[in-house]
């Protein structure tokens, strides 16, 4: 890539891999010093992390007041070629020669006209469709269902009249689906004329919701400070290998879920957990399968055997 | 019926009585959270079905917790004209004997904990005495409820009803002397006295700060503004604390009048309480209680005919830790994510809605009540000179009597553990005591004999907190705990602020490479200097005293993190990568039992020879551990 000019003068391009703040810097005085860049970033967007975040660390200086010149600056800067939606797939070659092999996925947008106006983006029927993971897929598709659509509106109708009824809404639509599908949250917005992005905000930030499909049942291993210190992480060991998921997920057949609940105030009884409604206290990892296969016959099988002493 | 004076309150309370202390069989199951976990609804059905089978003139009933959770499910029998007694550990079968018995007109003589001689109506400061304590068919050595070590310390103020009524029922809180406290501040008081009695009182938050409630109460009042809220924060987020659940579960009415007389005295006319969702059973009886209290116009509009008005609405938390900080729990309760803001303004000037608002915990609410009625000055007699009263904890991890105590404040943390909490469960060796949950700090044994009250623990570098007490043996690791509250506040930060956000963090990678046996040599000064920049710059309580754990573990448990550190050992034998699992060849007696139930066949070995533990394969789960019947793994 070389251009092999004089000695003493900057030569060559350089390849930026990752258009984070560290890769916006870096290109940013590369391109200043005369190199010319291209910036690869595997997202849609430069920026990364620090875009998204409030404050920086530990000044708490507001971190899109650093960023968002260098995004400008960066954008305009007429040595930087920025390359979104790409990953490079194979380097060849040395230093001062090297071949590299991008991938840049279609965006179906003719980059040079697009003023990123945002209409397009408004009009589309399908917006969330083409990011939606396919379980969440799944649940829409079963969602749809009229009986679900009244359940959702008769919820909103309960707290309707409420100031603040917000939080009320979704903790009964979880309650009703135990997890928050996409739909009924575009249908709150709607009815209570709440934009979107407010609802996703506050529904990611309780612990209590959730933003992709449960399973019926819901395990909740309490991991408060009484139950911690009596081996409630020996019983979350347990529950992940008679389950085969890890706490946070669904098993395959949508039966349990696997949570950890911050405490939910047995801790004389300590380690407990709760299974959908029922409260467990007292218990051992041993004691699991059985709990397990009590609510599903084809779960927690163990050999029942007691080996002569 | 709306009641509006006090013949009606009085008519009503002879109701009650007669429901409460009927002239035949009464019998009561606790049926709190924790007694149904351990199994109370199977002895309450079993009791039903049998009581019905053989057609036992007896009342079945349920109660709240009366704080003894170890030894539930706990039952309480009512012999008519003679004894009330508690039987503890009931199972099904038990209690179908009981019936049987009672059937027979005996007195059961299993499973004692203790007989009840005479209850305490507290708020009237009456004793209400059984006609025969000593019935001969009693055995002769059963302690009174005084005398049974878990009780004999403890005031029982807040939880005075706790497991004596029926919570459902508004009776029976009458009965035993509730909303007299209400009757008397709306008719004979003036909002001003009342804050006045308050502050005598020396009543101060129970939810940890301890700020004092009288004071607080009057910068309500002194706000301008015609609309002002009270808030009862129910949002129990310290894990290991339950303090709030057993109020609510067991005595709902005590904390709404607390609210109904606060409301009176700050001029407030609508309340809230901010429950959260992991206590279903609390919302619901407080659900009931509302209704049953509106129904008699014990709240609502015009109570007891006055011009004084009073509504409380629920509100659900969903689950976040920094709702229990006063901002992010009036945000919450707007709809609003759950973020601190920086005050002032404080919510006694500006809080929900931008109104001026007063939040108090459960536990200060329920202590109004007996304040009104007994005087500032009776209240005051119990604690220290600083920290007045009682105060609820959850006594709860590595001791042998675990559940609900209510102590006069400045006993000792010795006589919490050993004479309250009955000792080290298992006989093993006290290493620390934890107060005040994520915000506290762990105490070690050369302090247990500090008073327990707001300055002096927070002298040692914990705090009161709301509640929690959780004792830890030598099995537990303090890193590992140091490391179990700093995973919780570095979720439970909201985000807001970035010396939280980023530095709890930063604390959980440093402990997790100490607990992974990667911890390198100035990683405690570093531990130390990021704790204390994240307390100085955090927004909020949260961030402020989320590195405390951290900060005492440090300083009364050095040598644990230098042995993680330096040796590689982990001398509580807890962090996985820092321990190893091996039989010992003369104990085992290769009975194939931790082999059969080794889930990744790390076992080997045949039968009646001893066994091995491959260590390339173990996952170090512990079931073998467990299992060994003859004490012959070993780990190291």
């Amino acid at each position: 890539m070389g251009n092999g000019g004089q000695a003493n003068k900057p030569v060559g391009k350089v390849m930026v891999v990752g258009a984070g703040i560290a890769g916006v810097q870096a290109s940013l005085d590369l391109a200043n010093a005369g190199f010319y860049v291209h910036l690869v970033e595997k997202k849609s967007a430069i920026g990364g992390v620090m875009a998204q975040l409030d404050k920086t660390f530990p000044t708490n200086d507001c971190s899109m007041c650093i960023i968002s010149p260098k995004l400008v600056e960066c954008g305009r800067h007429l040595n930087i070629d920025i390359l979104t939606l790409t990953e490079v797939e194979g380097i060849q070659g040395e230093p001062g020669n090297f071949h590299v092999d991008v991938l840049k996925k279609a965006r179906g947008v003719d980059m040079s006209k697009c003023t990123g106006c945002g209409t397009c983006l408004e009009a589309c029927p399908i917006r969330y469709e083409p990011q939606m993971p396919e379980m969440e897929r799944m649940a829409r598709t079963a969602y749809a269902k009229a009986t679900d659509e009244d359940a959702v509106t008769a919820i909103i109708n309960r707290h309707r009249d409420k100031v603040g009824n917000l939080l009320p809404v979704l903790l009964d639509i979880n309650r009703q689906f135990n997890w928050l599908p996409r739909c009924a949250l575009e249908h709150v917005a709607d009815e209570l004329r709440i934009p979107l992005a407010e609802i996703l905000r506050v529904a990611s930030f309780y612990n209590a919701f959730s933003l992709v499909p449960r399973g019926k049942y819901i395990v909740n291993v309490c991991m408060g400070t009484g139950c911690f210190v009596k081996g409630a992480p020996r019983l979350l060991d347990r529950l992940e290998r008679e389950l085969g998921i890890k706490h946070g997920q669904t098993t395959e057949d949508f039966m349990f879920s696997l949570e950890l609940v911050r405490c939910i105030g047995c801790c004389a009884l300590a380690p407990a957990m709760r299974v959908g409604d029922d409260t467990f206290g007292r218990l051992t990892p041993n004691m699991i399968p059985r709990i397990l296969k009590s609510y599903v016959e084809s779960y927690g099988i163990e050999e029942e055997e007691e080996a002569a002493g | 019926m709306k009641i509006t004076t006090l013949s009606q309150l009085e008519d009503l309370k002879r109701q009650g009585l007669t429901q409460t202390y009927p002239d035949k069989i009464k019998i009561m199951v606790g049926m709190a959270t924790c007694g149904i976990s351990a199994g109370a609804d199977k002895v309450y059905t079993a009791l039903e079905k049998k009581i019905a089978e053989l057609g036992l003139d007896a009342v079945l009933e349920k109660t709240g917790c009366i704080g003894f959770c170890q030894r539930e499910p706990l039952v309480d029998v009512i012999y008519p004209k003679q004894v009330r007694v508690s039987y503890e550990g009931v199972t099904p079968e038990k209690a179908e004997a009981l019936v049987e018995a009672l059937q027979t007109g005996e007195v059961f003589a299993e499973n004692i904990l203790c007989r009840i001689d005479q209850e305490d109506f507290l708020i009237e400061g009456k004793i209400r005495p059984y006609a025969n304590p000593h019935p001969p068919a009693l055995p002769g050595d059963i302690p009174t409820y005084e005398e049974v070590p878990f009780f004999k310390k403890q005031v029982k103020i807040a939880l005075r009803n706790c497991g004596f009524i029926h919570p459902e029922r508004i009776e029976e809180y009458i009965a035993r002397g509730g909303y007299l406290a209400l009757y008397k501040v709306l008719k004979e008081m003036t909002p001003e006295q009342v804050i006045e009695e308050v502050k005598a009182s020396g009543l101060r938050g129970r939810g940890g700060a301890g700020f004092p409630t009288g004071l607080k109460w009057e910068f309500c009042r002194n706000a301008p503004g015609d609309m002002k809220y009270v808030i009862c924060n129910a949002d129990e987020g310290d894990p290991g604390a339950f303090m709030d659940r057993g109020i609510l579960e067991g005595d709902p009415h005590a904390m709404l009048e607390g609210m109904a007389i606060g409301a009176y005295a700050m001029g407030a006319r609508e309340g809230y309480i901010y429950c959260r969702a992991e206590y279903p059973l609390a919302i619901h009886r407080l659900e009931i209680a509302i209704n049953q209290a509106e129904k008699l116009g014990l709240l609502g509009d015009n109570i007891f005919g006055t011009d004084f008005s009073f509504r409380v609405e629920i509100r659900e938390g969903a689950g976040a830790f920094v709702c229990g900080e006063e901002t992010a729990l009036i945000a919450s309760i707007e709809g609003k994510v759950g973020e601190p803001r920086p005050r002032p303004p404080y919510p006694a000037q500006s809080g929900l809605w931008g109104k001026p608002s007063n939040i108090n915990n459960v536990k200060t609410w329920s202590h109004v009540a007996p304040i009104i009625m007994r005087g500032a000055k009776w209240y005051a007699k119990f604690g220290t000179k600083k920290s007045k009263g009682t105060t609820v904890f959850a006594l709860v991890g590595k001791v042998n009597n675990t559940g609900l105590v209510e102590i006069p404040l400045g006993i000792t943390l010795r006589e919490m553990i050993f004479d309250i909490g009955g000792g080290i469960a298992g006989d093993r060796a006290f290493k620390a005591v934890q107060t005040g949950g994520p915000s506290g700090g762990c105490i070690p044994e050369q302090y247990l004999d500090t008073p327990v009250d707001y300055e002096s623990l927070g002298a040692l570098g914990s705090i009161m907190g709301s509640g929690g007490m959780i004792v830890m043996d030598d099995r537990d690791c303090m890193v590992d705990v140091a490391k179990y509250f700093i995973d919780f506040t570095k979720d439970e930060s909201c985000g807001k602020c970035t010396p939280c956000r980023e530095g709890t963090l930063r604390l959980m990678e440093m402990l997790e490479a100490i607990t992974d046996g990667k911890g390198e040599e100035e990683d405690i000064e570093k531990l130390q200097d990021l704790s204390e920049m994240i307390i100085d710059s955090s927004l909020c309580g949260l961030g402020g005293t989320a590195p405390n754990p951290v900060l005492t573990t440090i300083k009364y448990f050095r040598e644990e993190y230098e042995a993680h550190i330096w040796a590689k050992k982990c001398p509580a034998r807890v962090c996985k990568a820092l321990i190893v699992f091996h039989v010992d060849e003369d104990k085992c007696t290769g009975c194939t039992l931790c082999r059969k139930r080794c889930p990744v066949e790390a076992v080997e070995g045949v039968k009646k020879e001893a066994h091995r533990i491959i260590q390339e394969k173990c996952i170090k789960c512990g079931v073998c551990f467990d299992s060994c019947k003859f004490d012959a793994v070993i780990v190291e």
